[in-house]
C-alpha cells in the first residue's frame, strides 16, 4: 500500500492526524513425533493497524488486505469509529521522542545459518535423546519454531520509526507411564541464537520433571509452607500483571491503587519491566505509540514505585508515558519478572520443615481473580520433611491472596526463568498458603 | 477471493512431488467490535482479515503455509515449497472442482454490514443501563459488542470444492460489585450463529445484563467457600464446561490418534455412568458453535460420543481418520488461515436425564451447589482438569444454604464421568471460546443439572 495515498486521504476527509502501524511477520515451525515430522508450518504475513483522530476521538482499523483500493474503507471505518467514541479521554498521535535507545541483539541473522533440514534433524534427535533417558517415557513430541517481525510506525506528525526482532525455540512434550500412572512435562529454551539450544540439557530436564512426578496423590489438607517454583510462580504473576497497570488503577480494579510510596510486598521482593533485555522478541526502544520505553522496578525491595502507563493514562495523571502502550493490549509489559535474589532452590528445599514444592499450577487464567487477588488452583509437586523431599501430590488445590503472598516471601532464589508470555520469576519461598487435598 | 482456475493451479503445484494430497482454505472475515466502560462507548474498530492457507499431505503425514498475499506467483511459490516436503515422482492425481451446493443451514436474517454503528453501540448502552439499576452494589460495568462475518472457501484435491458464510454475533457483559471488603465479578456473555435479528428475536438484553450483575451481587455477599472432598451439584447451562474440558479435549483425535489420550482405544467400554450420554452436535440451527461445513469442506454432523455409558465415538479430522484407522467425523476446525484445521468441538452437551432440579437439591445432604462455573482447563495426557466457580452454594440438608466464593473443582476426567450420579431433565446451553491446536473457536457446552458423587473441592474457608 501506498501510505502517501493514505495519509493524503484522511487529511481530504477532515482526520486530524494518522498513525499506521505495520507489521511484516514471518514463521517457520515444525514438531517432531514417534520419529517423524508431525508438522512444518511456514508462513509469511502482513498487517495494518491504523488510527486516527477525528473531532477529537481515536478512531482505529485494523486490515490485512494491503492494497490501495481498501484505503476509502480504511478512512471511513477511522471516521465512523470516532464518530460513535463517547470516552472524553484524551487521545493522542505521539510526535516522538528525542531519543531512542539502541538495542543490539534483538535481531539475529545467524539463525539462518542452520538449515531447514538441520532443524529438522535436531528435534528428532532430541525426541530419541529424551525417549532414551527412561523406561517409562512412554511419549515425547518435540518442537522447533523461529518467528521474525518487521514493524514500522508511521505517523502525520512526522515520527517514523522501525524495528526488526526475530527469536526462536525448542521445546519437548513429554508422556511418562509407569503402568499405574501417568504424568507429562513441558521443557523448552527460548533464544534468537541457535548456539544457546542445548539439547542435551533439555533433554535431561524434560525426561527428569516427567518421571518425578509418577505415582502423586493429593495430601492432607492444611496450611504449609510453599516453596513455588521459578515457572509456577510465573505462570501466577501472569494473571496479576494488569495489577501493575495505571488503566487497571484509572479504572478502580487494581488492588494497587493509592499505594505507591507503600510496602506491598517483602523487602525481598522487586518487579522489573525491562524492555531492554536481550534475545527477547518483547524488547525494543518503543513501544506500539513510538514511546521511548523504559527500565523500571515497580515494586523496588518491596516498595510499589508506580505503574505502566500508555500515552492516555499518562496525560491523566500528568506524567510521561513509560513507554507500556501496545495495540490490542492497551497497557502491557515488556519484559516482566520478579528480579531473582541469591538463595538457592536446593538450600530452600532443605529448610522447609513441613512444605510443599509446588511445580505446576493449572488454570490460572480462571481461578485467579487479578481484581480481588484471590486465588484457587490446581496444583502439583513434592512433599517436603525435615528438608527431604518424601514423595510427588497432584490433584491438591492451592489458595490464597496474591498480596498476601507477596508479603510472605521469605526467600528469592537465584533461577530466574521466563514463560511463553515473557513473564517471569526465580523460585520464591513462602510462609504458608492454604493447601486443599484430601 | 481467488478464481477457480487459479484455486485448481496451485493444488496441482502442491502435487507436483510425491504428496497425495493438497487443500487450499481461502477466508475472508470482516469483524465489528465494540466496547464500553464507564457507561461510555471507549473504543470501536472494524477488521477486515484475509489470508490463504495451503496444506499438502502424504499418508497422515501434512504441511502447513500462510499468506496474505493473493497473487499468483506467492500463492505458487508457497505451494511449491511446501510440495518439497515430499521428494519423490508425483502421484498423478486427477481431479476437477465442482462446487457443492446446499446452501447456508444456518440462514441469518439481518446481516451486520446492514446494520449502523450506533445501533450495535446502544445495546451496550442498554446492558449497561440494566446491569446498574440491578442493584446499587454494582459499580462498574464493562460491555463488549462482536459480531463478524466469516467467508471461506476450501477446496482439495478430492475435488471438494465448498463455500461457507458462517455469521456470529456475541454480547459479553461483566458486572463489578464492590463494598468496602471486596469486589467480584460476575459475567454473562450470550451469542449465536445469527445477524443483528439475534437481539431481538433471541435475547433478552435486560434479563442477560441483570444475570450479569446478580452472580456479583451474590458473591459479593458470599462466605469462602470450604474445602475437602464433597458431593457437587453442577447446574445446566455453563456447567457443561466440565464435560467440555474434562472429557471433550480427550475424545478428540488429536489426542487419541497419538495415543496420548486417557480414552485411547475405549472405543465399545463403559467409560461414564451409564446415565450418561454425551454428544457434539455442529448441525444445531443457528448455535454458536453450528457451520454448514467444518474447516475441511465437509457436511457437519451431529456426533453421539457417549451413548449409556459407552464410549462410542471420538471426534476426528481428516487425516488423524488416517492414522487412527477410522472414519472421519467432520470435526476439522480452525480459527482462522493461520492454522492448520485439526479436530475440534462444536456444541457439546450432556444430554438429559430423568431427575429434576429440586430432587438433585433435596438428595444431597452435605454438598457444593455449583450454579455458574467459570473457566477452567485440562491436562489430556492425564486428564487432569481444574475448574473455578464463579457462583457457588452450599447445600445443607438437602437445601441450598449459604453463597460461598473461591471454590475450584479438581479431578480426573475419567473419573468424574463415572462419579455423576444424577442427570437432571433441564439441558441447556451456554457458548464459549475454546483454545487448543488450531486456535480458538466458537463451541457451545451445555448440560442439564448433574450431580457428581464426590469430587476435590479447592477453598479458603476451611476444611469442610
Amino acid at each position: 500500500m501506498n501510505f502517501d495515498k493514505l495519509f493524503e486521504a484522511a487529511s481530504k476527509k477532515g482526520i486530524e492526524d494518522l498513525q499506521v502501524y505495520f507489521n511484516d511477520s514471518n514463521e517457520f515451525d515444525i514438531s517432531a513425533f514417534k520419529g517423524e515430522l508431525d508438522k512444518y508450518t511456514i508462513a509469511s504475513t502482513q498487517k495494518l493497524s491504523v488510527k486516527g483522530i477525528y473531532e477529537g476521538k481515536m478512531g482505529t482499523v485494523t486490515t490485512e488486505v494491503l492494497t490501495d483500493d481498501v484505503i476509502d474503507f480504511l478512512v471511513d471505518s477511522i471516521i465512523s469509529s470516532a464518530k460513535t467514541i463517547e470516552s472524553e479521554d484524551e487521545v493522542f498521535i505521539y510526535a516522538g521522542d528525542k531519543e531512542y535507545k539502541k538495542i543490539e541483539g534483538l535481531y539475529n541473522e545467524s539463525i539462518y545459518d542452520v538449515s531447514a533440514k538441520q532443524k529438522i534433524e535436531d528435534a528428532l534427535e532430541l525426541e530419541k535423546k529424551i525417549i532414551e533417558k527412561d523406561k517409562r517415557i512412554i511419549m515425547v513430541q518435540t518442537y522447533y519454531g523461529e518467528g521474525s517481525n518487521k514493524v514500522r510506525i508511521r505517523n502525520s506528525k512526522g515520527l517514523n520509526l522501525e524495528k526488526l526482532v526475530n527469536d526462536a525455540m525448542i521445546g519437548a512434550q513429554v508422556i511418562a507411564n509407569d503402568g499405574k500412572d501417568q504424568r507429562t512435562s513441558f521443557e523448552y529454551i527460548r533464544s534468537n541464537d541457535y548456539a544457546d539450544f542445548d539439547y542435551e540439557a533439555l533433554a535431561s530436564l524434560a525426561a527428569k520433571k516427567a518421571v518425578a512426578l509418577l505415582g502423586a496423590t493429593p495430601c492432607e489438607s492444611g496450611e504449609y509452607e510453599i516453596l513455588l517454583s521459578k515457572e509456577a510462580s510465573a505462570s501466577l504473576l501472569m494473571p496479576h500483571v494488569s495489577m501493575f497497570s495505571a488503566e487497571s488503577v484509572q479504572k478502580n480494579i487494581s488492588l494497587l491503587k493509592g499505594k505507591v510510596g507503600e510496602v506491598v510486598g517483602s523487602s525481598l521482593v522487586t518487579v522489573v519491566d525491562d524492555p531492554f533485555m536481550k534475545k527477547s522478541a518483547k524488547s525494543g526502544a518503543f513501544d506500539d505509540e513510538g514511546v521511548a520505553t523504559s527500565y523500571k522496578e515497580l515494586i523496588k525491595d518491596g516498595v510499589l514505585t508506580g505503574f505502566m502507563h500508555n500515552l492516555k493514562t499518562a496525560k491523566k495523571d500528568n506524567i510521561k508515558s513509560t513507554g507500556n502502550g501496545f495495540i490490542g493490549r492497551g497497557i502491557s509489559p515488556t519484559n516482566f519478572y520478579i528480579k531473582p535474589g541469591e538463595y538457592k532452590h536446593d538450600d530452600a528445599v532443605k529448610s522447609m520443615k513441613k512444605g510443599i514444592i509446588i511445580t505446576d499450577l493449572a488454570g490460572t487464567h480462571a481461578g485467579a481473580n487479578p481484581i480481588s487477588g484471590d486465588f484457587s488452583l490446581q496444583a502439583s509437586g513434592f512433599l517436603v520433611e525435615n528438608g527431604e523431599v518424601i514423595r510427588p501430590v497432584a490433584l491438591i488445590t492451592v489458595a490464597g491472596n496474591y498480596l498476601d503472598l507477596l508479603k510472605d516471601v521469605t526467600q528469592v532464589c537465584d533461577d530466574l526463568k521466563f514463560n511463553f508470555g515473557y513473564v517471569g520469576s526465580p523460585s520464591l519461598l513462602v510462609k504458608s498458603l492454604m493447601i486443599s487435598g484430601l | 477471493m481467488l478464481e477457480r482456475k487459479l484455486i485448481k493451479k496451485v493444488l496441482r503445484e502442491a502435487l507436483t512431488t510425491n504428496a497425495d494430497f493438497a487443500e487450499v482454505f481461502i477466508e475472508d472475515k470482516f469483524q465489528t467490535d465494540a466496547t464500553l466502560l464507564s457507561s461510555k462507548i471507549q473504543g470501536v474498530n472494524n477488521s477486515k482479515e484475509f489470508g490463504i492457507g495451503v496444506r499438502v499431505a502424504k499418508g497422515y503425514h501434512s504441511v502447513y503455509g500462510y499468506t496474505n498475499s493473493p497473487k499468483e506467483e506467492d500463492l505458487l511459490k508457497l505451494a511449491n515449497d511446501l510440495a518439497q516436503s515430499f521428494p519423490g515422482e508425483p502421484v498423478g492425481i486427477e481431479f476437477s472442482l465442482e462446487e457443492m451446493k446446499v446452501g447456508n443451514l444456518h440462514p441469518v436474517k439481518i446481516l451486520p454490514s446492514t446494520v449502523s454503528l450506533e445501533e450495535k453501540v446502544e445495546l451496550l448502552r442498554r446492558a449497561d443501563k440494566a446491569a446498574r439499576a440491578y442493584s446499587e452494589e454494582i459499580n462498574q460495568v464493562s460491555t463488549r459488542y462482536q459480531d463478524y462475518v466469516q467467508n471461506v472457501w476450501i477446496a482439495n484435491s478430492e475435488g471438494t470444492y465448498v463455500h461457507d458464510t458462517r455469521v456470529r454475533t456475541r454480547l459479553a457483559i461483566a458486572s463489578i460489585a464492590a463494598n468496602e471488603e471486596s469486589k467480584q465479578t460476575g459475567f454473562y456473555g450470550p451469542g449465536g450463529h445469527y445477524g443483528f435479528e439475534f437481539y431481538s428475536e433471541q435475547l433478552n438484553i435486560e434479563e442477560a445484563a441483570h444475570e450479569s450483575a446478580r452472580i456479583a451481587v451474590a458473591m459479593l455477599h458470599a462466605e469462602e467457600c470450604p474445602s475437602g472432598k464433597m458431593p457437587v451439584v453442577i447446574d445446566n447451562e455453563f456447567g457443561g464446561v466440565i464435560f467440555h474440558e474434562a472429557c471433550g479435549h480427550s475424545l478428540e483425535a488429536t489426542s487419541v490418534a497419538k495415543g496420548a489420550s486417557v480414552f485411547s482405544g475405549k472405543k465399545g467400554e463403559l467409560i461414564a455412568n451409564p446415565l450418561v450420554t454425551a454428544i457434539d452436535d455442529g448441525t444445531i440451527p443457528n448455535a454458536w458453535g453450528s457451520a454448514t461445513y467444518d474447516d475441511e469442506g465437509n457436511l457437519q454432523k451431529k456426533r453421539v460420543l457417549i451413548k449409556d455409558g459407552v464410549l462410542t465415538s471420538y471426534m476426528i479430522d481428516k487425516l488423524n481418520a488416517i492414522r487412527m484407522n477410522d472414519e472421519p467425523t467432520h470435526s476439522g476446525r480452525r480459527e482462522s488461515y493461520r492454522y492448520a484445521p485439526t479436530s475440534r468441538m462444536t456444541n457439546t452437551y450432556i444430554d438429559n436425564g430423568e431427575s429434576t432440579f429440586d430432587e438433585i437439591i433435596a438428595a444431597t445432604k452435605l454438598g457444593l451447589y455449583a450454579k455458574k462455573m467459570g473457566g477452567g482447563s485440562v491436562n489430556p495426557a492425564t486428564g487432569d482438569f481444574n475448574f473455578s466457580v464463579a457462583e457457588g452454594y452450599m447445600i445443607r440438608d438437602g437445601k441450598i444454604a449459604e453463597a460461598v466464593k473461591g471454590a475450584t473443582l479438581v479431578g480426573t476426567g475419567s473419573e468424574t464421568l463415572l462419579r455423576v450420579d444424577m442427570v437432571g431433565n433441564n439441558l441447556a446451553s451456554a457458548q464459549g471460546m475454546c483454545g487448543s491446536l488450531s486456535g480458538s473457536i466458537p463451541t457451545d457446552v451445555g448440560q442439564p443439572t448433574i450431580r457428581l458423587s464426590e469430587i476435590t473441592v479447592g477453598g479458603r474457608g476451611g476444611a469442610i
